[in-house]
């Protein structure tokens, strides 16, 4: 490439050379013409003729034709040298000579006569130099070039400074001393220039005439252009070479802001204003909302760098659990808001079906905490400690969270308020309670529910002295109904649970303290208490109504569970228990029908047993049960809304949540019929029973020895 | 209103030892806009380092974030590294950083 490039150069270097021996050879040939011509005609014309001539310019104050012959011969002779000088490109090395030849103002007479060979294709090389400036201006990356692309253009300017007039002017141009800053850049004009032969030559031919007027003599425009550049002062160049200007800018602001940065590091914020910005309620926002994320972020322990190609080390025992219904997954507890407290009750939110609150009784031990606890806990994200903490002064004996208000969680205390939190606000206290009055509750709430639809609920709250009230959420100075639970004897009716069907609104089952569970209603001229189902010997500790929707309607079916150690399965239009489970051998405490499976419910006891039944597999014995760790009185249990999960609540302040078996969790369609199948065999069992027993009293004596062993058990 | 302020305090020194108390959890420092540490449970070389690099790592971020589509913005920043993970939550006013061993 550099020796294509030289030969090239050297061609070009011949071609000029030829040109200009050529001129000169012209010129010199027209000039001995002249002195020539001169001769003849004096030598033509006679020395007398001559003579004549000569007195008569005398007389006339010429000088004498012989004279002038003579000094224009020596003009010539003195001017042929001058011109050698310039055109000679062994002299023209020396710049100095260019400089003299420009001092001298004669040449300038000549200047017409030579116009004839102005073609030549001299003066615009010196625009390249121009026009490369420009198109290097804009690129930066010049400054970057490495060794060789300089070493490289070093050689083009000194192979061309031998050569054409065009680089002598690059040579004036490099001997000041203000390039040397720039000497890259300078450089890589050459060397773009000499690598990229396909520039415009016409171009930069326009963009130099203003030039050209001046100088339309090769021999003059090259002093003068010389001159031209020497003139401009260092800052300035033709169309506004500097790069470094360009790159110079960006460094400094990266200074700056290092500067800056540096200065933000030493700044040290003061005790009181440090103290002074955490008091600001802004500061606690962000606490809130951030703390809340890193919390769920920290939690979350799936690591996403498993790599499965890898060796397989820490399979979990996945065959153990195919036989299983219930597995734990994890356990809810907080040291400071529920320990020592015990956990009263269990709602999942509607809107959130991970979130579910739990209420909690006082503890002991801290006299100075809020004796009631409401937490709300999240099941989605493994993070420890709960979502929202909420208290009151009173214990917490049921909560619910509100359907269709997301934001707004209830809590039926001891004292007979109902109260309202809304996690929305950055308070724990209650922002809504009911008035402690004659017209509400002055006794303990043990049940709360929100009964309706989004445009017409009701919450349903129950105090322990059989008062009823249904509020509006908008309003909770005061009871929208109020409803006395009665019995029979007018009797108040100490309700401990409430139940309504699936879907229903209107009619309900409570269960009390004297064993008897009652089923009411809240509106039309019966209002109040219509059917009592007795069979419990003891309290009733809790009550649930068939939930599941589906082709066979069971919501006529509910549970109790008592403290007599048994739970007995009813039928709404009945009033002797379907079945009675007496598998425990503890005070059962609460009983939970799946949401999913017609068949399937969980009960928990004293003992610390959590079963789990399956009506359609087994009647006798639950499908799973646990027993928990350290076996603490389990007061609750609930099942999370798509049956998933269910979690048990202790007297301690710890919850558990089980996982659910998928085959639970999605039962097969015939689950129904044989659920409806498995109901009208405990009807007709208990049928037969009552049937023996009638044997048994009216019988024959043979009959009632048969029929001993099932009537003694 | 003093003993509100006061409770406020307090439950956002719980806060804070709630996180440095979970498992794995380093460091934690809450930095105002400025990159200034507020709060720390680091040391004050390492507070600082943190606050200023994290605070600067943040805002280009944020400025991505927010290049790339203007009606976006940055909520939360995770840096895993082979012997850590950042955690960053930005706020407008403050930036939360938990630094963090992943080994689980």
């Amino acid at each position: 490439m550099m020796s294509d490039r030289k030969a090239e150069l050297e061609r070009k270097k011949a071609k000029l050379q030829a040109i200009r021996e050529e001129k000169e050879r012209r010129r010199k040939e027209k000039e001995q013409k002249d002195v020539e011509e001169a001769r003849i005609r004096a030598a033509s014309t006679n020395t007398d003729q001559q003579r004549e001539v000569d007195a008569l310019l005398s007389s006339l104050g010429v000088a004498p034709v012989s004279e002038v012959l003579s000094s224009l011969s020596s003009a010539n002779s003195l001017a042929t040298p001058e011109q050698s000088i310039t055109a000679t490109p062994d002299v023209s090395l020396q710049p100095s000579s260019l400089s003299s030849a420009h001092s001298a103002p004669k040449k300038r007479n000549r200047e017409l006569t030579i116009v004839s060979v102005a073609h030549t294709n001299i003066p615009p090389k010196e625009p390249v130099v121009y026009t490369k400036q420009t198109q290097t201006a804009q690129t930066v990356v010049h400054a970057n070039h490495d060794g060789l692309s300089a070493s490289s253009s070093t050689y083009t300017m000194s192979s061309c400074s031998t050569t054409t007039p065009t680089h002598y002017c690059s040579a004036g141009y490099f001997e000041t001393d203000w390039w040397r800053p720039r000497k890259a850049h300078a450089f890589d004009y050459y060397d773009e220039y000499n690598l990229n032969p396909g520039l415009e030559w016409e171009d930069e031919f326009t963009v130099l005439t203003y030039d050209d007027g001046q100088a339309e003599d090769e021999e003059n425009s090259l002093p003068h252009m010389d001159g031209f550049q020497s003139k401009l002062p260092p800052g300035i160049l033709p169309h506004g070479l500097p790069q470094v200007k360009e790159v110079q800018p960006a460094v400094t602001q990266e200074e700056k802001q290092k500067e800056q940065e540096k200065l933000k590091e030493v700044r040290e914020l003061s005790e009181e204003e440090k103290q002074m910005l955490m008091i600001s309620e802004e500061f606690k926002r962000f606490i809130d909302r951030s703390s809340r994320i890193v919390e769920r972020a920290l939690a979350e322990s799936v690591n996403i760098y498993t790599d499965y190609t890898g060796t397989m080390d820490g399979e979990d025992g996945m065959d153990d659990k195919s036989h299983q219904c219930l597995w734990l997954n994890r356990q809810f507890f907080d040291e400071r808001w529920s320990r020592n407290r015990c956990v009263t009750a269990i709602d999942w939110s509607p809107q959130f079906p991970e979130l579910l609150v739990a209420s909690y009784n006082n503890n002991d031990d801290t006299p100075h905490d809020p004796d009631g606890v409401c937490l709300v806990w999240n099941t989605k994200f493994k993070k420890s400690t709960p979502e929202f903490i909420f208290h009151c002064q009173s214990p917490v004996m049921s909560t619910t969270f509100a359907r269709f208000h997301p934001n707004l969680i209830l809590g039926g205390t001891y004292s007979g308020q109902v109260v309202l939190w809304d996690n929305r606000v950055q308070k724990r206290v209650p922002i809504q309670r009911t008035p402690l009055s004659a017209a509400a509750h002055t006794h303990p709430v043990y049940c709360l529910q929100v009964v309706g639809t989004q445009n017409a609920h009701n919450l349903i709250s129950v105090s322990t002295d059989g008062k009823l009230c249904s509020w509006s959420l908008d309003m909770l100075s005061q009871p929208q109904e109020m409803l006395e639970l009665q019995n029979k004897q007018s009797k108040q009716i100490a309700v401990t649970q409430l139940a309504f069907p699936h879907g229903d609104v209107n009619n309900f089952v409570v269960g009390s303290e004297d064993g008897t569970v009652y089923s009411a209603c809240r509106h039309g001229t019966r209002a109040g208490v219509t059917e009592m189902y007795e069979g419990h010997m003891g309290p009733i500790t809790g009550v649930d109504a068939h939930a599941v929707p589906g082709g066979i309607d069971f919501s006529h079916l509910f549970l109790s569970s008592s403290v007599d150690w048994t739970i007995k399965l009813w039928s709404m239009k009945e009033n002797k228990p379907l079945y009675s489970f007496e598998h425990n051998s503890d005070y059962v405490y609460d009983v939970a029908w799946s949401p999913s499976h017609p068949a399937v419910f969980a009960a928990v006891d004293d003992s610390g047993k959590l079963d789990l039944w399956n009506l359609n597999q087994d009647t006798e014995i639950p499908a799973a049960s646990i027993t928990i760790d350290g076996s603490p009185a389990l007061n609750r249990v609930s099942w999370s809304s798509n049956g998933m999960h269910i979690t048990v609540g202790d007297d301690s302040g710890k919850i558990w949540v089980y996982d659910v078996a998928e085959h639970i969790v999605h039962p097969r369609m015939d689950e129904w019929d044989k659920f409806l199948f498995c109901q009208q065999e405990f009807k007709n069992n208990k049928a037969d029973e009552e049937f023996d027993k009638l044997n048994i009293s009216s019988g024959p004596p043979s009959l009632s020895s048969m029929t001993s062993l099932p009537s003694a058990r | 209103m003093e003993s509100f302020d006061i409770k406020m305090a307090q439950e956002v020194e719980e806060t804070m030892k709630r996180i440095q108390s979970h498992r794995g959890v380093i460091g934690t420092i809450v930095v105002n806009s400025e990159g200034i540490p507020i709060k720390s449970t680091m040391d004050n070389a390492t507070t600082i380092q943190y606050a200023g690099l994290i605070s600067q790592l943040s805002d280009k971020a944020r400025s991505i974030i927010r290049d790339l589509d203007p009606t976006n913005d940055l909520t939360f920043l995770r840096l895993r590294s082979k012997k850590h993970e950042i955690m960053v939550a930005p706020d407008k006013e403050f930036i939360l950083i938990v630094v963090q061993n992943p080994i689980d």
